[in-house]
């Protein structure tokens, strides 16, 4: 049984990506059960659509970093099952994807490639136990501003000033995001995680959060090997706005120089003071 | 404006750090998603020049930070490298 989606693409006409999101939901619906929302009507008239997105995984395929079709499925309220965007696809295979509107000999390959892995069944992957513990609840200092609270943990935690943490435990670390980061998204709907199994450098990116706002892109405060990515924010992204720090980790790294990361990372007290400068200056107006 | 900017980066000197966007101005359609996204008064609008965008204040930029590189449709923004940074800022350390 192959898989089938509800697919949004943003079917952006004018731009050879968007005409590309076009064709992969064509080909989606040819090769299997998908059904496409046309975003157009979609915008004016939903009840057309609301039977097959209950139904269905909603699929989003952006064509380009505008992201038209996630900022419309972020309006809507939808929940995104999984998300594409044309031109990370295209980077990630090495095509060179082009000014035509008309999809051409290498887009059409794109597009084949891009259907076909969307609709592979997922190869079934017990995902490996953590060995580390780590303490389910923490302490805070909390930064009120207006009617935004800002929750830091009081101890065990290294920041990095991009509003990301580390908490120790052994050998290994887990990271996330801070309160910062999830106020200023507001409603996180997508989680992208970093591959398991790839190494990160301090500062490198661990996979991105985002909303109808905006992209974050998490930069990870130590270096080492991502063994773990919590695959319950996949599903459940909002746990980053409920508590970023406890259930909603985003990965666990084996450490390869936490030593030297320290040297760059801030404490409790380094970072509130951070936290609290930034939330006078730009938090939200 | 400058005194928004942050004066320092882990104990370094902000100005010490290359970290800023650079603008591709054969691919910048100018739309300006990237200058209303961020909030650190980075960018600057030229509507009279031939480049209509420009990176006025490097040094407001939150090192490390790219997010408004991803508002950008067309791709025109890239970052240095990293690793290079945080090598550069470990030994601009040491020396301190």
């Amino acid at each position: 049984m192959s898989k089938s989606f509800a697919v949004l693409p943003c079917n952006g006409l004018d731009k050879c990506a968007g005409c590309i999101s076009r064709e992969i939901a064509l080909k989606l619906a040819e090769k299997s059960e998908s059904e496409i929302i046309c975003p157009v009507l979609y915008r004016v008239a939903d009840a057309r659509y609301n039977k097959i997105i209950q139904e269905k995984h909603l699929l989003v395929i952006d064509g380009c970093q505008t992201r038209c079709a996630s900022k419309l499925a972020s309006e809507k309220g939808l929940k995104v099952a999984q998300k594409i965007t044309v031109t990370e696809e295209a980077k990630n295979r090495g095509v060179d994807i082009g000014e035509p509107l008309k999809p051409g000999e290498k887009e059409l390959e794109l597009v084949e490639m891009v259907a076909a892995a969307l609709l592979k069944q997922p190869e079934v992957e017990n995902a490996p136990e953590s060995k580390a513990i780590f303490p389910e609840h923490f302490d805070y200092e909390v930064y009120k501003k207006d009617k935004f609270k800002f929750r830091v943990p009081k101890e065990g935690f290294y920041f990095n000033e991009n509003d990301c943490w580390a908490y120790v435990s052994g050998k290994t670390a887990r990271v996330g995001v801070g309160d910062y980061v999830q106020q200023s998204l507001s409603d996180i709907m997508f989680f992208t995680p970093p591959t398991v199994g790839t190494d990160v450098e301090q500062f490198g990116e661990l996979g991105t959060v985002e909303s109808g706002k905006a992209v974050f892109e998490v930069v990870s405060p130590v270096s080492g090997k991502v063994i773990a990515i919590n695959e319950e924010l996949s599903s459940a992204p909002e746990l980053i706005n409920m508590n970023p720090y406890e259930k909603a980790w985003i990965a666990e790294i084996e450490l390869t120089d936490l030593e030297s990361d320290k040297e760059l990372l801030l404490d409790f007290e380094g970072y509130f003071k951070v936290l609290k400068r930034k939330v006078d200056e730009f938090h939200v107006k | 404006m400058s005194e928004m900017s942050e004066e320092t980066f882990m104990g370094v000197p902000r100005d010490k750090i290359d970290w800023s966007p650079r603008i591709d101005y054969d691919k910048c359609n100018y739309c300006m998603e990237c200058v209303e996204f961020c909030p650190h008064k980075v960018y600057e609008v030229r509507e009279n020049e031939d480049k209509k965008l420009v990176v006025k204040n490097p040094d407001n930029c939150v090192v490390f930070c790219r997010a408004c590189g991803k508002t950008c449709g067309v791709d025109a923004l890239s970052f240095p490298d990293k690793g290079e940074t945080t090598k550069k800022i470990k030994e601009i350390r040491k020396e301190m």
